[in-house]
């Protein structure tokens, strides 16, 4: 038996092994072509499409819209951006990352998560500031200046090693991370702890009534969320070398949620998809006007109005219904 | 220690009185809004700055400063109208409204922002003060213009609750905000009472940038800078509730005001933002209840 | 820019008629500045500054014998975009070299990425002592003051004009704000004037009233600030407002009071004092010749931005012309200690740490406008070389 989230599950596999086929064509291009802009503007697309998986875990899963996920995004860029300054290595970075990920997640969880709604995306919103304000204030942290100076690094991977600084090395490594991202996302979701947030969202009482403690289960998809954030933000000074206030203000946040509309909310492979979209439109708009602003905005309102379940509404019920078709038989 | 009472600490709480005049302008129609659509406007800031700049284009025309003050809200009524109208029912009924509403609000706050700085370039104005001079009281000093602002500001305020909670127009957004369906079926006009309050608050953004622009000045990206208090406020007074809003809001800006004359004035927004969350955990919905229940 | 692109196209069509010479290909400089956000008023100041010499030079055979084309990019003032636009101009678009970032975060980021992609970059505008400084690079270029000249010759001026000046500190509440007013205050301290007080307020604050009454209560003859921009408008305002102008005489930092909001300020700026690198009143032939070239081709004066930018201009021709070349190695030892002419005077880059020498202007407004009451010998505000790296 197969449900309808189970066939919308997997769905989002297809469109994701479809993004993974594009992502190789486009990097044996990019190999043969000898480019490194547009590999590496693709590869900063990704890292902020797993930003925006992990604001797309809270609102369509969860049902909390966060406007302050840039918090956890800016953490593992400073916090590998020292990391890496001090010990050049990967797996340093990684680790120190998720721990503060961690620290962090719980920390926050516990405040964001005593309301919900308007409110929760207030509070997180209001969260991300104060620490934006404190970077932005914090000798130590490069304050205003960001923390330059990361240095180019070789990430051993045990068989082999890819170094930072190459274009197709780096942006095929961090396709392959997103892509672990998304599928670890989409096994938890898949979970009964997955199922048991899908019905939070739809109704929190009855999940209450049914005996789970609802509050251990939105903390634990803002955990989840937390980290994917942290560490997508953790690869960020990798790709560019700095890390900067500014990752941490409310335009990264804000783009996030942009990019989870435009891709479809509650999809997972939307964020993906929508980051590259917006990359797309960011790059296409902003040579022709730097009034992009209102582009963009029409644009996002446009979808909130006319396409709620953002681009992949138009393309996911035609693959659900093949693959439904195949299931029955 | 007299010198210092003269001079600092009455000054303080003075100057913190109207700023929370300012504050409880702006917020005053963010918490109608919530209060009766229970919708989170988030371009309700860059209605503000639109106020100002609608203010700022007609007094270089040569209006005076006293037909602003009724030109400018009565412009934005009809604007706010054909926002609540044409973008907000839209997704009225949308499943998760206070999200999608919230989502569609910020796309158009980004849009609003960008078209001002389109029309009127991204450089700062600022408009002539229109009462100057200034009176001492007890030693502090104070100028005109701001207890004029008090003044008014006080007048909106009253004069908003007194149409909201003892008129016949405020019994139906009451009624409406209470119950929608039993308002509907006693002949309320719901649909364009949600309309009229909307544009209502908007045209309150407005005001308060005709009030506030002599003072702080006007440029595309001033709605940002009260925003967040203006959340602040209505959180903390109970979403939809105006006597919280005020009372919030006066709270509020003297906490501001007195902790960055202690501690660190760059410390005044996370004491605030710490009450904020205070108060959401222990009392989320607010100091007072709202609309549909006062 | 489609504009700009066919003005160029034109030029170079009647360069060609007219039977100049010139080689294929232009040299491409490529202009990473904020178009929109916060400074985008100053970055329509780089633009023009820019625009003005590129339109000279090419009218007179460009550099080589090759034209010059700008490309422009908009970095919204975020360090994240200016990066990446920066890379995609020397990626794709190939320039020779780069100019343009206005804050100081943007300008060592794409430094550090000029480093690494061994290209040339040069500020008009960051003012960051740190860039010539503790996080100077081989690759980065600064032709306009920084903040420790400008606070030298602001000091230097305060000494013979306010002996022992009473002096009280009101600054933006932001790691950069915090060391302007401390650098300010080591030289009041080092000329033997007196510090009261200080106080800093939160970045983009609405009202500044509330700091008033530790200021009144102080006395101080002199305020120094380092707040900016709108920012500037609400602290002079209010000031004005609370009648605390009178017997006050305000200082501050040079990105206080500028072309994008001094008519905003109006009345409050009058007599308001600072250090710069330009203004449009410095009394040469060479200036006013192109003060009135830029108003006819903008319809606005030049200010200290657009000025720099000028001259960065004619600082990259004197340094290709040099070294026969556009290669980096070559063009980079041709600018170190380069001599130019600029309508500012005659400026010079350290080889040491590739900060711009220059004299510095002491101006105060007077009737709305900046009048020069001071000059500085560029090598009295220079400061001490403490670059390292190389």
């Amino acid at each position: 038996m197969r449900d309808a989230i189970t066939l919308q599950t997997r769905a989002g596999h297809w469109l994701v092994a479809l993004l993974v086929l594009g992502g190789l064509v486009f990097a044996v291009v990019g190999f043969a072509t000898g480019d490194t802009f547009y590999l590496r503007l693709a590869t900063e697309a990704l890292i902020f499409g797993g930003l925006a998986l992990s604001v797309d875990i809270l609102l369509g899963y969860t049902g909390l819209l966060s406007l302050g996920q840039a918090l956890y995004f800016g953490l593992g860029a400073y916090v590998s951006a020292l990391a890496l300054i001090a010990w050049q290595s990967f797996w340093a970075a990684i680790g120190a990352s998720l721990a503060a990920a961690l620290v962090c997640g719980l920390a926050g969880g516990l405040i964001a998560n005593r309301v919900r709604g308007v409110y929760f995306a207030l509070i997180t919103f209001g969260m991300a500031q104060v620490l934006a304000k404190a970077v932005y204030n914090t000798r130590a942290l490069g304050a205003s200046d960001g923390l330059i100076g990361v240095p180019v690094l070789d990430i051993n991977l045990g068989l082999f090693s890819v170094s930072s600084a190459s274009p197709v090395g780096f942006f095929l490594f961090v396709l392959a991370v997103t892509v672990l991202f998304y599928v670890l996302a989409a096994y938890l979701l898949d979970t009964p702890f997955g199922r048991l947030l899908i019905a939070l969202k739809a109704n929190e009482n009855r999940v209450l009534f049914i005996g789970y403690r609802t509050s251990t289960l939105r903390l634990g998809s803002y955990l989840v969320a937390a980290v994917i954030a942290t560490l997508s933000g953790a690869l960020y000074p990798m790709l560019r070398g700095f890390a900067s206030p500014e990752l941490l203000f409310f335009s990264t946040s804000g783009n996030a949620v942009i990019t989870v509309i435009l891709g479809g909310v509650g999809t997972l492979v939307g964020a993906l998809y929508g980051s590259v979209l917006l990359t797309i439109v960011k790059s296409v708009v902003g040579s022709w006007t730097e009034h992009h602003l209102i582009v963009i905005g029409l644009i996002f309102m446009a979808v909130v109005v006319l396409l709620p379940k953002g681009l992949m509404g138009l393309v996911q019920p035609a693959l659900v219904s093949v693959l439904g078709r195949g299931s029955r038989r | 220690m007299l010198d210092y009472l003269q001079f600092v600490l009455t000054p303080q709480i003075v100057t913190g009185l109207a700023l929370g005049v300012a504050v409880i302008l702006v917020a005053l129609g963010l918490t109608i809004i919530f209060g009766l659509l229970d919708v989170i406007n988030m371009s309700h800031g860059e209605f503000y700055a639109l106020g100002a700049f609608i203010a700022l284009a007609l007094g270089q025309v040569g209006l005076p400063f006293w037909a602003l003050l009724f030109a400018v809200p009565i412009l934005m009524l009809p604007i706010g109208y054909l926002v609540e109208r044409g973008l907000i029912q839209r997704v009225f009924h949308s499943k998760d409204r206070h999200i999608t509403t919230l989502l569609l609000t910020f796309g158009f706050a980004l849009v609003l922002e960008d078209a001002l700085r389109l029309v009127f370039g991204p450089n700062p104005y600022k408009p002539e003060t229109p009462i100057r001079g200034a009176v001492e009281v007890l030693g502090t000093y104070l100028p005109l213009y701001r207890l004029f602002m008090v003044a008014i500001g006080g007048l909106v305020i009253v004069g908003t609750a007194l149409i909201v909670y003892r008129t016949r127009l405020g019994a139906m957004v009451r009624a409406a905000a209470f119950d929608r369906n039993m308002a509907a079926s006693l002949g309320v006009p719901v649909e364009r009472v949600y309309a009229g309050a909307f544009a209502f608050g908007v045209a309150l953004a407005g005001l308060a940038g005709v009030l506030l622009a002599p003072i702080y000045s006007v440029f595309p990206t001033m709605g940002r800078d009260f925003i967040l208090l203006a959340f602040t406020v209505i959180i903390v007074g109970g979403m939809g509730s105006i006597g919280g809003a005020v009372i919030a809001g006066l709270f509020l800006t003297q906490v501001q005001a007195i902790s960055s004359l202690y501690i660190s004035p760059v410390w005044a927004d996370p004491i605030v933002f710490g009450i904020m969350v205070i108060m959401l955990v222990v009392r989320p919905q607010g100091l007072r209840g709202g609309l549909g229940h006062a | 820019m489609l504009r700009l692109k066919s003005t160029l196209a034109a030029l170079s069509v009647s360069a060609m008629l007219s039977g100049t010479a010139i080689a294929a290909d232009p040299i491409k400089i490529g202009v990473v500045t904020p178009l929109s956000g916060t400074y985008a008023g100053i970055g329509q100041q780089v633009r023009w500054g820019l625009e003005l010499a590129t339109k000279e030079l090419n009218a007179t055979g460009g550099i080589m014998g090759r034209q010059i084309e700008l490309i422009f990019e908009d970095e919204e003032a975020n360090p994240s975009v200016a990066v990446q636009k920066a890379e995609k101009l020397f990626q794709v678009s190939k320039v020779d070299f780069l100019t343009g970032t206005v804050n100081s975060g943007s300008t060592l980021a794409v430094g550090q990425l000029a480093e690494r992609s061994d290209k040339l970059i040069a500020t008009t505008v960051s003012f960051a002592d740190s860039i010539t400084g503790d996080k100077c690079s081989p690759n980065v270029f600064r032709v306009n003051a920084k903040a420790g000249q400008q606070s030298a010759a602001l000091a230097a001026w305060l000494v013979k004009a306010k002996p022992q000046a009473k002096v009280y500190y009101l600054g933006p509440d932001y790691e950069m704000g915090r060391s302007t007013v401390a650098a300010f205050k080591s030289n009041v301290d080092r000329v033997g004037g007196q510090s009261l007080g200080e106080v800093f307020a939160p970045l983009d604050s609405k009202d500044y009233t509330q700091y008033f009454g530790q200021l009144r209560a102080a006395r101080p003859q002199v305020l120094y600030t380092s707040v900016a921009g709108n920012d500037t408008v609400r602290l002079l305002t209010q000031l004005q407002e609370f009648g605390l102008l009178e017997g006050l005489t305000i200082l501050g930092a040079s990105g206080t009071v500028t072309a994008q909001n001094i008519a905003a300020i109006g009345k409050a700026v009058e007599g308001f004092v600072t250090g710069v690198g330009y203004t449009a009143e410095i009394d040469t032939p060479e200036n006013k010749k192109f003060v009135a070239a830029f108003q006819a081709a903008n319809k606005a004066d030049p200010d200290l931005y657009g000025a720099d930018s000028y001259g960065l201009i004619y600082a990259y021709k004197a340094a290709v012309d040099k070294a026969n070349s556009t290669e980096t190695a070559k063009v980079r030892d041709a600018l170190r200690g380069l001599a130019w002419d600029t309508p500012q005077g005659k400026k010079t880059i350290r080889a040491g740490d590739h900060q711009a020498e220059q004299i510095m202007y002491v101006v105060q407004v007077t009737g709305g406008k900046f009048k020069i009451v001071a000059q500085v010998a560029a090598a009295d505000a220079i400061g001490p070389d403490v670059c390292t790296r190389f």
